[in-house]
């Protein structure tokens, strides 16, 4: 067996074991909830939404719906990977790992493909189930292409997720600082990021009472590039006509991949650097 | 001899990172206690027992050697060859002090993933499982083993992929003296086939009847390595004699004795006292006495090593003495 082999054997082995942990069926209900539910919610044909939004077609809906993901998908995602490293140190397995031959970057491309995938495959599951719900409850559907880039920045900001609660599970000593550092980071990111968009709004003299703004709707699409929920967004607007927030498809392309090789990075080298 | 070497492992030195804040960098921090310039040949099939106190380093020392933590300084090599952390890691199977495995996952899978990890087959992982005695509880969960057998367990994973040493760190934790005993035949049985064993234990009468060679390490230093003898004879040791009569050494024979100790208990005198008087036994006899022992008593791996560190057993904190400071509560009284 080739070591590629051996590391995808591992990763499958842990995210099986994730995708049916108990946790998994306790956060199910809250994704069955903020997914297939969220979606079912925006396709209403006679949905009321604030500023007289109306939804005009499968993409904008589901555009609607991912407000899902950043809630639902990146908490579990935070809550499968708080402790990937954190328990197993605790409990002296990561001792007996870290002295396997096996080298240290390809254990921890097993850590990530293992989080990410037992979060992932339910969450793309509970997508397409989205998909189908909208098409079946208002008649339109999601053009490949649009449902593609919606799948993909879903699972890239997964990953993210994932490689985040990783990295301060390998800097907590123990669980309770994993799970602060990590729901502090969702915290900040999913809460927080908007009053600290409109405090730094309003700190450079930007109307920030009207959302219609043009000078605040640039300021914050340039300002999201530095937060996970915004590139993803950022990347879900690509496939929407009329939005202009500052930042071209090819920006949220390459925030996105810098937002990808940066975290992964820092795991990376945080592993090399690891002590039990 | 030189082909007897399994690994060296030369000048080799590593201090760990402790956070040292200063007012203006509350997360600063800096070099702490560690392991200095360990020169250590560990050669085939031998059984190298660790002594030192808490805090000497051991584990450090252990895990340096088992590729878990980088070498700051020195090198290791075999056969004159240096090695990397990657090669080191594949000769080296390491088991870590108390490894509490706990999930739903079953013994099976565990040395599964371990097999995958070390680079060996899955079958070859599970036949180990007969070796600690773990085979007939292969799809037990994690959850369900008791510590000894956690232990077993923490072994087998040490044994996956022939390694050329095994390093174990305080192995006799939580095991009964049965499951002890099979251990020691085991671990007896496999420097017998090559494998060198590295040992750290508090145990010290399973360790010394257990090892070959004692190192000694105290404060990060390795202060001295080899057989029992060899260690008495570099340290300066005496020989000593123990004999139990039934009346007491008169004062014109005891005079020329070096009695190193003197007890009496119920009509027995227990004497230690310097070997080399072979004479003393024909003395002894002649003049009546009943001679219930008579035995070389070898120093206690505790006596090596406070001669070795020059600290008597109170400073070096392994006097078990000192559990007489623990406050007592008699029977509806108060603390004493």
């Amino acid at each position: 067996m080739t070591p590629t082999k051996r590391m995808l054997h591992l990763a499958f082995a842990l995210g099986k074991e994730r995708l049916f942990s108990t946790r998994m069926l306790i956060m199910l209900p809250i994704l069955l909830l903020f997914i297939p539910g969220m979606a079912w919610g925006f396709a209403d044909p006679n949905i009321q939404l604030p500023a007289n939004q109306i939804p005009e077609n499968a993409t904008e809906t589901m555009f609607l719906a991912s407000i899902g993901i950043v809630f639902a998908g990146t908490m579990a995602a935070v809550l499968i990977a708080h402790d990937g490293i954190s328990r197993d140190r605790t409990n002296g397995v990561l001792e007996v790992r870290l002295s396997q031959p096996m080298p240290r970057w390809r254990q921890g491309v097993v850590m990530i493909i293992g989080h990410w995938t037992s979060i992932a495959f339910p969450v793309t599951l509970l997508l397409f189930i989205s998909m189908l719900l909208v098409g079946y409850r208002s008649d339109m559907w999601i053009p490949l292409g649009d449902a593609i880039i919606y799948v993909v920045a879903a699972m890239l900001v997964l990953l993210w997720y994932t490689v985040f609660a990783l990295l301060a599970s390998s800097i907590a000593r123990e669980q309770g600082s994993a799970i602060a550092f990590s729901i502090g980071l969702w915290f900040l990111f999913t809460l927080l990021w908007v009053l600290f968009t409109t405090l730094l709004a309003a700190l450079n003299g930007v109307a920030v009472g009207d959302t219609q703004d043009q000078g605040y709707l640039i300021f914050e699409g340039r300002l999201d590039l530095l937060s996970p929920n915004g590139v993803y967004h950022h990347l879900l607007e690509t496939r929407l006509d009329g939005v202009e927030r500052g930042v071209s498809a090819l920006g949220a392309y390459i925030a996105a991949f810098v937002w990808t090789i940066v975290p992964l990075y820092l795991f990376q080298r945080r592993l090399n650097r690891l002590v039990p | 001899m030189g082909d007897d070497i399994a690994m060296q492992f030369s000048a080799i030195g590593f201090r760990h990172s402790i956070p040292k804040p200063t007012w203006y960098n509350p997360l600063k921090k800096g070099k702490g206690a560690g392991i200095t310039h360990v020169d250590l040949a560990i050669t085939k099939g031998e059984i190298i027992g660790l002594v030192g106190t808490n805090g000497a380093g051991k584990t450090t020392l252990l895990r340096m050697i088992s590729g878990i933590l980088p070498l700051e300084e020195g090198n290791v090599s075999q056969a004159g060859m240096e090695l990397d952390v990657r090669a080191l890691r594949s000769m080296v199977g390491f088991m870590p002090e108390q490894v509490r495995w706990s999930s739903q996952q079953t013994i099976r899978q565990t040395m599964t993933e371990f097999a995958h990890l070390r680079g060996c087959s899955v079958q070859s992982a599970l036949d180990v499982l007969s070796l600690v005695g773990l085979r007939n509880r292969i799809d037990a969960s994690l959850d369900s083993l008791s510590q000894g057998m956690r232990q077993r367990l923490s072994l087998a994973v040490a044994l996956l992929g022939t390694p050329e040493i095994l390093v174990l760190d305080e192995p006799f934790n939580g095991m009964d003296p049965v499951a002890t005993d099979a251990f020691k035949r085991l671990l007896r049985s496999l420097a017998d086939k090559g494998i060198s064993i590295i040992i750290s234990s508090h145990h010290l009468i399973e360790l010394d009847l257990l090892a070959d060679t004692i190192a000694l390490l105290h404060r990060g230093q390795l202060l001295a390595h080899g057989t029992t003898e060899s260690l008495q004879s570099s340290l300066g040791f005496e020989q000593m004699t123990e004999l139990v009569l039934d009346k007491m050494i008169p004062e014109s024979l005891a005079n020329t004795l070096n009695i190193l100790n003197y007890v009496d208990v119920a009509n027995e005198h227990r004497y230690v006292i310097e070997s080399g008087r072979h004479d003393l036994l024909e003395t002894l006899i002649e003049k009546k006495f009943q001679i219930s022992t008579w035995r070389v008593v070898p120093p206690t791996l505790i006596e090596l090593l406070c001669a070795a560190t020059g600290l008597d057993r109170e400073t070096i904190g392994m006097d078990v003495e000192q559990s007489s400071m623990i406050p007592l509560r008699t029977i509806g009284g108060e603390e004493e």
